[in-house]
């Protein structure tokens, strides 16, 4: 665990080496110019987002199948992978409209992908009012995983398959029909290592977010034993 | 389970018809919005999608009242805990959903005629416009039942129901409200994909709930 720790330290050096290859080692692109350098920075967002709920559906299976887990459970852990996919899928939105604003002259037109990401949001935004009515730490482990679990199977749904069924406006996505990235070079290379850094962006929130849980657990413990 | 399940839609069906709380509610809310339209429009016709959007929130909003009912009123009085004792979780699943898909099914016969007389909709491909009206409001039955235990566990708390369930309703919407308008506007431009696309859809989430109903279900 420490191992991974120190690995993730490498964030300080991966996201200023993101920021400096987007802003002044990629090339502009064609048509957009420098407005089109917010896609170092939107599609690993999307991405990181994705990854997230994915991770809080498969923690909540295994909640449900019952693997115990030391210092906080896995429902938790879950809960904060839900936390962080919503918070980037909300800077996903602001990333994606200042660009649309840039490329189509308007933040919003109800696009199958806006249309997506805004189901997408409703769905998280149901799963923490639903975790906020439950009051019984036990129940809500399990409702709240079984909530994600159904979230996450309706994902592939809004991800993949509504902007391909019907048209968009959107730039072809990363994973498109060719399954070919159309990039210079450069501007490929400065997307991987931008995905890369907020993978690794994500792994140190979230495990930043599963420390605090086993700090203000053990403080709680030190409490109930102290009265 | 056969039996078990039996049992249970025998309970429900004689529980809920002795007050029709429920149902009651949701015709009565039906009724109420669907004349305050009307009223407001004063005879003014909507163009066929402004039609099939009413008509689906209006669906929408009176099923919301009363399908989350089977699960909370076990709660409120108490009878889940005798409930879960006598029988299976999976046959308790399968009476409530076939208990809801049932209760949708009046509700819908109720609303939609309704609607068609007071919002003067005429409609040109009558088959269609069955099958959307069905198709839809079977996907609403079926993909509500599990929100409605989740809710009960909840405490039954107010428009939690609602708000859980209208995310993961928001594509069976989208495409009713599409069919509809589409059966209503031109004959024989019926596309059935659509309806086969949410009678999957009622499939998969009700597969989905019926192997995660045991965890919602059992304390």
């Amino acid at each position: 665990m420490k191992a991974v720790r120190i690995f993730l330290k490498i964030i300080y050096v991966a996201m200023p080496l993101t920021i400096v290859m987007a802003f002044l080692w990629a090339p502009p692109a064609a048509l957009l110019g420098d407005a089109s350098r917010i896609l170092y920075f939107h599609v690993p967002i999307a991405w990181v987002s994705f990854l997230a709920f994915v991770v809080s559906g498969i923690l909540s299976i295994l909640h449900l199948s019952g693997v115990k887990k030391q210092n906080g459970g896995l429902d938790e852990k879950a809960y904060h992978s839900a936390a962080i996919g919503f918070t980037f899928t909300i800077m996903t939105v602001i990333t994606g409209s200042i660009w649309a604003r840039i490329s189509w002259g308007t933040f919003w037109n109800w696009d199958p992908r806006e249309t997506s990401i805004v189901i997408i949001l409703l769905i998280y935004i149901a799963y923490f009012s639903l975790q906020g009515a439950l009051t019984d730490n036990e129940k809500r482990g399990r409702i709240g995983s079984t909530y994600l679990i159904l979230a996450m199977v309706t994902l592939p749904f809004f991800v993949f398959l509504v902007p391909r069924l019907y048209p968009s406006l959107h730039p072809d996505p990363i994973i498109n029909a060719d399954k070919k990235i159309y990039l210079d070079d450069h501007m490929k290379l400065t997307l991987i290592v931008g995905i890369l850094s907020f993978s690794i962006l994500y792994c140190y929130l979230f495990d930043l977010m599963n420390r605090i849980l086993v700090i203000r657990k053990k403080i709680e413990e030190y409490r109930e034993t102290s009265n | 389970m056969v039996r078990d399940i039996i049992r249970n839609l025998r309970k429900d069906f004689r529980v809920e018809f002795r007050s029709r709380f429920a149902l009651n509610v949701s015709i009565a809310f039906a009724v109420i919005t669907t004349t305050a339209l009307s009223l407001a429009a004063g005879g003014v016709p909507f163009s066929p999608r402004v039609q099939s959007m009413l008509l689906w929130l209006i669906i929408f909003f009176s099923a919301m009242n009363g399908l989350s009912h089977i699960f909370v009123r076990e709660e409120d009085q108490g009878t889940s805990l005798f409930l879960r004792i006598t029988a299976s979780a999976d046959s308790i699943f399968a009476s409530k959903l076939i208990y809801n898909l049932a209760f949708m099914a009046i509700v819908l016969c109720v609303v939609t005629p309704l609607f068609m007389f007071f919002m003067q909709v005429t409609v040109r491909d009558a088959v269609y416009f069955a099958g959307s009206v069905a198709g839809g409001g079977l996907s609403i039955a079926a993909s509500t039942t599990i929100m409605a235990a989740m809710v009960a566990k909840a405490g039954g708390k107010g428009s939690l129901f609602t708000i859980i369930s209208f995310p993961v309703l928001l594509p069976v919407l989208w495409l009713s409200i599409l069919s509809t308008a589409s059966s209503i506007e031109s004959a024989g431009h019926a596309d059935y994909g659509t309806l086969i696309f949410l009678l999957a859809f009622s499939g998969f989430i009700t597969a989905i709930s019926f192997l995660l109903f045991r965890y919602v279900w059992q304390d």
